[in-house]
């Protein structure tokens, strides 16, 4: 497995662990500015598992240094395209939370879950096709 | 599989050579001389020349295409 694979995969694992647990407990209800506090305490935890795990990857990778190569800027755009369209459609969906009578949080939550779904279908389709020639 | 045959695989074991050794010596990933070998990835124009370059071969012995396919 490649430098490039190993880190898209610990990205993919880091952020749907992180933000599953945040909505799950925000879904729960989190009593006043906890919601912050707990996106915070996330955001920190996301940052500190990838700089560990990626220090640990490029640590036992001898290909860390190598720069993208044709293939894989192609599989990079093609990740990137799909993944532009989910947060068009989360901010949609978040304006049309407008209309249900959601609070301000609700909103931005939503456009939160659009914005990481993204990230996470990016780095799964890299992933994906990244593997495919083994 | 793509309908562009193609005889990396055969050029690069008569030279003893491994995957990894021959994406640095054409500056791609071993992951992308994989999927060349198999037929997964079609390489760009410019990355063909090199390929035949780095061989010594002309274009179109070491790319063909493969009706078969089609």
């Amino acid at each position: 497995m490649s430098f490039r694979y190993k880190s898209a995969l610990l990205t993919l694992i880091s952020l749907v662990a992180a933000y599953a647990y945040y909505f799950v407990r925000v879904a729960a209800g989190v009593p006043g500015s906890g919601a912050v506090v707990l996106l915070a305490g996330v955001v920190i935890a996301t940052v500190v598992i990838q700089i560990v795990g990626l220090g640990v990857i490029a640590a036992t990778s001898a290909d860390r240094y190598a720069p993208m190569d044709e293939r894989e800027r192609s599989i990079d755009r093609r990740a990137t395209v799909v993944g532009y369209y989910l947060p068009i459609v989360g901010a949609l969906g978040a304006a049309a939370t407008l209309h249900l009578g959601t609070s301000k949080a609700d909103m931005a939550n939503a456009i939160l879950l659009a914005i990481v779904v993204a990230e996470c279908v990016r780095q799964a389709v890299f992933v994906t096709l990244h593997h495919q020639a083994g | 599989m793509l309908p562009i045959a193609n005889s990396v695989r055969a050029l690069r074991e008569a030279r003893g050579m491994t995957q990894s050794e021959l994406g640095v010596a054409i500056a791609m990933t071993r992951q992308t001389i994989a999927a060349i070998e198999q037929r997964r990835y079609s390489p760009s124009l410019e990355s063909a020349f090199r390929l035949a370059r780095f061989f010594g071969v002309g274009l179109e012995p070491l790319f063909v295409w493969d009706d078969s396919e089609r």
